[in-house]
């Protein structure tokens, strides 16, 4: 795991030695996977903005009109945030966005199913119909927690290592 | 920093409307914007062709009809004997599955009455009506 | 001009004369049929008030439930007669509408349709009257609530399974007119289904009989628990 690094101004850039380039090496293969995974979910999304609008109105937390607009907009926002994450461009917004998005759905799920309403996701599309909520929420909160260790990464302490 | 941050979301929203406002337009008319359609509704037979094994075939016409000739695998269920036929059509059901009810043609009644009590009584999702009804089924597969 | 005039008042003259010809009593009928009724039969009376015989060209229901007769085709003038509407009520629920188009040989040639209106009356619901459980799910209790109509006066109410890898239990709800059946499955690793049948003591003389239905569903039936994959 990563040693605390030393003290460093924000101009200078960052000697890497064994461990911490092993770990850079872990966190760039870790956001091309992020990256892949937010392209694919948004575009299989994307293909069925209906199925989607169906979905999100399952949780039954936001009205119809307002979710149907959010099915055609979310997807694209996945595939722009993953796009910015592979050319690392706009990165430290994307990664913040793609954070408070998947916080979200994690919140929205636990209220839906405290509720005692079943959602099946919707995440991948029908794709994903058959995951137990169990296993998909426990993949949420491993895409999670490999979003917040790239972000400490890269960002920490107003750092750039990018 | 954190003013940057916010400057990059903007524009990543920004860039990300511009193909969702397009793939909105482009399903302008093809999406009820203000309220869900309910999902049981119609269905044309492209569709229930694409379903492949997911679906189950309910003919909701009456047991002369259907003895002279149906859907191969549709079971018969209408409202003559809706007790008795019923737990035959939910034995082959599992949650995921479509069904699709047709009955004489679109302007039958019948398909519409079972797919009603489908819905609400039995209470399982995904009940469609063939668009077309059996006609249409016998122009696409002529005897 | 006025011959014109005088020859269409005349023409209409005649032609309000030719649509009177088969007057009905009554084109709406609205039945009340009874618990455990099979059947409701609708009357239609109708005379020939005209001049000239009419003759019924055609009588044709809405749906095959209902059963439309009648005594002859040909009616003479001043003869009255009746189309017997029988409905079958099978297994339907709620108020009914069927009706009968009776097109005659008179000149207007509008079919009169004939509208039998039948309100069923309400004997148990169950809500909802299927329940199921996926393979490898949790075989926990799933509740099936029964509701009396308020003409029902059934005071307590028995179930049975038709499949012993189901079991049912009542328990009625406080107030009365209501009970609560808990459908539990043995197991959830094959897949299998069974029909509740819920005996009612109303009406005394014959006691309803209610339906409702159970599965577990989603894998290959008849396989042995280990073969199951869970989902």
């Amino acid at each position: 795991m990563a040693e605390s690094p030393p003290e460093v101004s924000g101009a200078e850039t960052i000697s890497v030695t064994g461990g911490r380039r092993r770990f850079d090496l872990v966190v760039r293969v870790a956001e091309l996977l992020i990256a892949a995974l937010f392209i694919y979910a948004g575009v299989l999304k994307a293909y069925d903005p209906l199925g989607f609008a169906n979905d999100i109105d399952n949780y039954k937390l936001l009205p119809w009109s307002l979710g149907v607009r959010l099915a055609f907009f979310l997807p694209w926002l996945e595939v722009v945030c993953g796009l910015t994450i592979l050319a690392r461009r706009y990165y430290h917004g994307s990664l913040s966005l793609l954070i408070l998005l998947v916080s979200v759905f994690i919140g929205a799920s636990a209220i839906a199913k405290a509720r005692g309403i079943d959602v099946t996701c919707g995440c991948f599309g029908h794709a994903g119909r058959n995951m137990s909520f169990a296993g998909h929420l426990a993949l949420d909160f491993a895409i999670l927690a490999a979003l917040i260790v790239i972000w400490r990464w890269r960002f920490k302490d107003n750092r750039t290592r990018a | 920093m954190s003013g940057i941050v916010a400057r990059q979301i903007l524009a990543l929203c920004a860039v990300a409307l511009l193909p969702a406002i397009g793939e909105a337009f482009y399903f302008r008319d093809k999406i009820p914007w203000q309220t869900p359609v309910a999902a049981s509704e119609y269905a044309t037979l492209a569709m229930a062709e694409s379903w492949g094994d997911d679906l189950i075939w309910v003919d909701a016409r009456t047991d002369a009809e259907y003895s002279a000739g149906h859907v191969p695998g549709a079971f018969s269920l209408n409202e003559d004997r809706w007790n008795e036929l019923l737990p035959h059509m939910l034995e082959r059901w599992a949650p995921g599955k479509k069904v699709l009810v047709y009955c004489s043609s679109q302007s039958c009644n019948l398909s519409r009455a079972v797919a009603h009590r489908l819905r609400t009584e039995v209470q399982i999702p995904d009940v469609y009506i063939l668009q077309g009804g059996w006609e249409e089924w016998l122009k696409a597969h002529p005897k | 001009m006025k011959s014109h005039f005088a020859f269409a008042i005349l023409f209409g003259f005649i032609s309000t004369i030719a649509h009177a010809e088969l007057k009905w009593d009554q084109t709406t009928l609205e039945l009340h049929p009874g618990f455990g009724d099979k059947e409701a039969v609708g009357h239609f009376k109708y005379q020939n008030v005209g001049k000239t015989a009419v003759k019924l060209t055609s009588v044709k229901a809405s749906c095959g439930c209902t059963v439309p007769t009648w005594k002859k085709d040909e009616v003479d003038p001043g003869e009255k007669g009746e189309i017997t509407a029988t409905f079958s009520i099978g297994n339907r629920v709620g108020t009914q509408v069927k009706t009968v188009s009776v097109q005659t040989d008179e000149p207007s040639s509008q079919p009169t349709v004939l509208t039998l209106k039948a309100v069923l009356p309400e004997g148990i619901t169950l809500v909802p009257s299927f329940v199921y459980w996926k393979v490898g799910e949790k075989a926990a209790g799933k509740t099936i609530l029964v509701t009396a109509g308020k003409d029902y006066l059934a005071k307590k109410i028995e179930v049975q399974t038709s499949n012993p890898q189901f079991g049912a239990t009542v328990e009625p709800v406080k107030g009365g007119g209501s009970w609560k059946i808990l459908v539990t499955p043995l197991q959830t690793e094959r897949s299998g289904s069974a029909v509740i049948t819920v005996k009612t003591d109303f009406p005394k003389d014959s006691p309803g009989v209610f339906y409702a239905n159970a599965s577990v569903a989603g894998g290959l039936p008849g396989q042995g628990p280990t073969s199951v994959p869970r989902q």
